[in-house]
């Protein structure tokens, strides 16, 4: 038992470098998604029929590839040797979330009660303004929680990124069980990291979402 | 006393569904006109086309002598025109006087002091100037309907439409909105009301508009049309409902 906790404080610092980058690629890649996502859902709401249908392909696409291919294929296949594999790690998770996201801000906007859009646009507001100072402001607040649910789920995702040798948190592990051949205390060290950091993330998220209800004020 | 709103030979359909057949009538500067008529008989999608919340398909539309179809700027033209709806449609995330501040300050350039000081005046007016600073979802129906009222008045519109403004409110607080309706009457602003408050329609309106299946059925002033209804369906309407 003693060699187990010695052994976790000799790895820690590596173990968490691995984890500053699966932090920056799940981050990079939301922020990535959340405008691909913006996009498409702009597309997707739009009236224009072809636009609404190049954004449903996309996302359709998108939603149908296991991350492993995606990676795999866009890392090898497409950008080769173009970028650095971090850089890399961030555009193939931003774009798996991406299709994700896009639908999340399409149900936030939708839930907004159509009434709303109509008093904006009665008073004289065009529709961006509308949309900008009434309705986003209010499906935003629908949205945080499944905002915050695919960032977790991205930090998770970042694990399988590591088929693209990127050196995240399970890359790490997987580098010093190369040496060291310790498979069970490495992995189980990685594992517990990811449960803190997600458990601590989710109760953020609770806390967020509890602040912006509209019956406490 | 000049023509408000002219409307000839309107149509409109929802896919094969004609909800507005052909409707021509119009409205006086200061009238108050009040549109009758069984649900689904088009009275409510008359009155969003006249803000082009619905495209018509066919017909003229004039208002304060502009024609809709060669408005330039529709969002600057909407300004001039209030709406109230059944739902009242307040901004949940914005207090009472910010849903009334909000349109002004940004569309009208006007200082947010000035715009504030307008919209006090007229909470006051619909007396719920000690609300100004709470969101909506704490107040009752009638309180979120006098908003609203009140938020449509703060752009200074030359009409006001109201879409059946009282059929979602509990039966006790239809007067303090009717109230509100009736003073905005006298005061000489241009109305035009869907409403199911018979009451309302032969006390304050200068005339009533009876729809029914998509066409002006009857035309007249309310103590003519509720004394003798020239047609059966106009009389047998009135007779279940009053």
């Amino acid at each position: 038992m003693a060699d187990y906790f010695s052994l976790f404080a000799k790895y820690l610092p590596l173990l968490l470098k691995g984890l500053q980058n699966t932090i920056i690629i799940a981050i990079g890649g939301v922020i990535l998604g959340t405008i691909l996502g913006i996009v498409l859902c702009i597309l997707s709401i739009s009236k224009n029929v072809i636009l609404q249908k190049i954004a449903n392909f996309y996302v359709t696409i998108v939603r149908g590839i296991p991350l492993m291919i995606l990676a795999l294929f866009l890392y090898f296949g497409v950008i080769k040797n173009a970028l650095p594999v971090l850089t890399s790690a961030i555009i193939i998770l931003g774009i798996n979330a991406s299709a994700f996201i896009a639908e999340i801000f399409r149900a936030g906007i939708l839930a907004i009660d159509p009434g709303q859009m109509e008093a904006a646009r009665s008073l004289g507001m065009s529709y961006f303004q509308a949309m900008g100072k009434i309705i986003l402001p209010q499906a935003f607040k629908i949205m945080i929680p499944s905002l915050m649910n695919q960032f977790i789920a991205a930090l998770k995702d970042t694990s399988i990124l590591s088929a693209i040798s990127v050196t995240e948190l399970t890359m790490s592990a997987k580098t010093i069980i190369a040496r060291t051949y310790k498979a069970f205390e490495l992995y189980s060290f990685a594992l517990i990291i990811y449960v803190v950091v997600i458990t601590t993330l989710t109760f953020i998220s609770k806390k967020i979402e509890q602040k912006l209800s509209y019956d406490k004020r | 006393m000049g023509k408000i709103v002219e409307v000839s030979h309107l149509k409109k359909s929802f896919g094969d569904l004609e909800v507005l057949k052909d409707i021509t009538f119009d409205v006086e500067e200061g009238e108050v006109v009040c549109l009758i008529g069984p649900s689904g008989s088009g009275k409510s999608t008359l009155l969003r086309c006249l803000n082009r919340l619905e495209e018509k398909q066919g017909g003229t539309i004039n208002i304060l002598g502009e024609n809709l179809d060669c408005v330039k700027n529709l969002n600057a033209f909407r300004q001039s025109i209030g709406m109230v709806f059944q739902h009242f449609n307040l901004f949940p995330n914005y207090t009472v006087l910010e849903n009334m501040t909000i349109a002004p300050t940004m569309l009208k350039g006007i200082k947010k002091e000035d715009a504030r000081q307008m919209a006090e005046k007229l909470l006051d007016r619909v007396g719920l100037l000690d609300k100004k600073n709470v969101y909506p979802v704490t107040l009752s129906g009638g309180q979120k309907q006098r908003v609203a009222i009140a938020r449509a008045l703060c752009m200074q519109p030359k009409v006001m439409l109201f879409d059946e403004p009282t059929s979602a409110l509990d039966p006790e607080m239809v007067g303090e909105v009717l109230d509100v309706m009736k003073q905005l009457a006298k005061e000489g602003m241009t109305m035009i009301v869907v409403t199911h408050e018979m009451g309302f329609a032969r006390d304050v309106a200068n005339r009533i508009i009876f729809m029914d299946d998509g066409l002006i059925v009857e035309e007249a002033p309310p103590q003519e049309m509720f004394k003798n209804p020239k047609t059966e369906r106009c009389k047998n309407f009135l007779e279940s409902v009053l």
